[in-house]
């Protein structure tokens, strides 16, 4: 899928794009071969580094806009995923922010990330 | 019996807090119906008193206390190489001592049919004698309370508390704060209302959807406050200024993914894309809220845009999402979607206008201190007399004298009247789309909800 048909999805997002959202499509892409999941994926992954969750805690913009790519990373997950993908998905970012609220180490988001993806197999 | 604090702020050294509605409001949630509620100030510089809220006469008892008491004459308490344990920051404020001691620091209100037992003309006020503070007042309640909670509204709580009993502490511990401080539950009642409409009515499923709607509205709030450096919450510190903006960036994060996950194992793919979709246009419509803050206070077609975004999308899908779950109709979701979408809207244009009430339990100018979008302050910002003053106070640095004024001549004008009126009149448009389709007897229901979301002064 081209980017222009992804354009819907990185509506306000655009900046983000040139901003390595691309790079971490493109990893996403390669290991799920579904261009809509793999965007969800990458949203997720940069709305989590946007806010800073685990670390120095982004200013107030940069919040929204991190969360404005986990929403739009979960409503495509809601569109597109199936019920144990979507699961998977939740129950990692459930992962990352309690280990963020214990200052507890967490896994590397993509990896745990990619692993979400085990349901479509 | 039953045991709760009333929590407030005040915003000016003497202030009648007129706190009827609240009182009311507590009374209800108790399920008192025949009794008594017992108040009493757990301060030594705030009263009690029962009387007419009429402004003018507010200005007479503020007068008379100054006159018995004036501030500054030469009270020993004020003399500091006197005292005894000083402590840092010890206010000057022996005037505001003696003035409490010709109020009450204690009230009995009786319980009737449940409502407050109050004549024609009195309302119950905490007179504030040393403000601004943050002020608390002990309440119990006994006698004949109703048998039953209703059941719906057990099984919501039930099911929120069974939900973060599960959770992490330093994650649920925070929420769990948020969630007992109370809020209106309008949105669970909405879903749990609505699933009832199809053939498909399950009280069960309907709870846990509706407890997962309310986590992810308070997930928003605790990234809301850390946005807007809200420090109170429901009469409570936020998660934010307690304990840190990386914490509540933390928690806001996990409900927001427990309550999408929880959504996707009811197993509705409907249901799950309809508040996924009212999650997205929230957060877009926030940014919107805080880019709109350049050009603050903004105008009417950009407040509308957001707040739609902001507020109504969730009573949307909160409506839409309850019928989907029960296998209503299209024509019947749909119906409710834009019955959602016109309440939410009125409810939040409502909550623009309690704003600026002192009765609210909230400072007095709060959107105003924070900049947040608010219709009575664009129609006063275009008032033709006060317009340009208005907008000559927000361009610049917003301080409590500041908002003090701008909040005069908001009320100055027909700002709030006419905001009331617009909320009303979308009222009655959400009560007219329910007009067109069966719905098994609930219409005078959602009507109430309807009128009382905007018909509140809290």
């Amino acid at each position: 899928m081209s980017v222009q048909l992804l354009e819907p999805e990185l509506d306000r997002l655009q900046e983000l794009w040139s901003d390595g959202l691309a790079d971490t499509y493109d990893a996403y892409l390669a290991a799920v071969d579904e261009p809509r999941l793999a965007l969800a994926a990458a949203l997720i992954e940069v709305g989590i580094r946007l806010q800073g969750l685990g670390g120095l805690a982004a200013p107030p913009t940069t919040l929204l806009m991190g969360d404005l790519c986990l929403a739009r990373g979960s409503r495509l997950l809601a569109d597109h995923a199936p019920l144990a993908v979507q699961v998977a998905f939740a129950r990692s970012i459930e992962l990352l922010s309690s280990r963020a609220a214990a200052q507890q180490p967490a896994p590397p988001v993509r990896q745990l990330l990619q692993d979400s993806f085990g349901g479509l197999r | 019996m039953s045991t709760h604090r009333l929590e407030f702020a005040t915003t000016r050294s003497t202030e009648f807090v007129d706190i009827t509605p609240r009182l009311q409001e507590e009374v209800r949630q108790a399920g008192l119906r025949n009794g008594r509620i017992h108040l009493q100030s757990l301060h030594t510089t705030l009263g009690l008193a029962i009387n007419e809220n009429e402004p003018l006469l507010l200005r007479d008892f503020q007068g008379l206390l100054e006159k018995l008491a004036p501030a500054g004459a030469g009270y020993e308490h004020d003399n500091f190489e006197r005292r005894l344990e000083i402590t840092a920051g010890e206010p000057v404020n022996g005037h505001a001592h003696c003035r409490q001691l010709l109020l009450s620091a204690f009230a009995t209100l009786l319980v009737e049919d449940g409502n407050l037992v109050l004549g024609r003309w009195q309302s119950v006020f905490a007179v504030e004698l040393d403000g601004p503070r943050h002020r608390q007042l002990a309440m119990q309640l006994e006698g004949e309370f109703a048998q039953q909670r209703d059941t719906a509204e057990s099984l919501v709580e039930v099911e929120l508390a069974r939900q973060l009993m599960v959770d992490p502490e330093p994650i649920a511990g925070p929420m769990r704060r948020l969630v007992e401080a109370g809020g209106k539950r309008l949105r669970p009642r909405l879903v749990q209302l609505t699933s009832g409409i199809g053939p498909r009515n399950d009280p069960l499923r309907a709870a846990e959807l509706a407890a997962a709607v309310e986590l992810l509205h308070n997930a928003t709030l605790v990234h809301d406050d850390y946005v807007d450096e809200s420090t109170q919450r429901r009469g409570r510190p936020t998660v934010a200024a307690k304990e840190g903006a990386a914490r509540a960036i933390a928690v806001g994060d996990y409900y927001f993914a427990k309550a999408t996950r929880l959504i996707a194992q009811i197993g509705n793919p409907g249901v799950t894309s309809e508040v996924a979709d009212a999650l997205e246009a929230i957060c877009a419509s926030q940014i919107d809220d805080v880019a709109l803050r350049g050009s603050y206070p903004g105008d009417r077609d950009s407040y509308m845009r957001v707040i739609r975004g902001k507020t109504a999308s969730l009573f949307a899908a909160a409506c839409a999402s309850g019928a989907l779950l029960s296998g209503a109709n299209e024509e019947v979701v749909g119906a409710l979607r834009r019955y959602g979408d016109l309440l939410g809207t009125a409810f939040q244009m409502a909550d623009d206008v309690i704003d600026f009430s002192p009765s609210s339990g909230k400072p007095v100018g709060q959107d105003v201190r924070q900049r947040v979008l608010s219709l009575p302050l664009i129609y006063a910002a275009e008032d033709r007399v006060v317009g340009p003053e208005v907008r000559r106070l927000l361009a610049g640095t917003l301080g409590d004298a500041e908002v003090g004024l701008v909040t005069e001549l908001v009320t100055s004008t027909d700002a709030l009247p006419r905001v009331r009126e617009e909320a009303q009149a979308l009222v009655d448009a959400a009560v007219r789309e329910l007009e067109a389709v069966e719905l098994d007897g609930l219409r005078p229901v959602l009507a109430g909800i309807a009128r009382l979301a905007v018909d509140r002064a809290s």
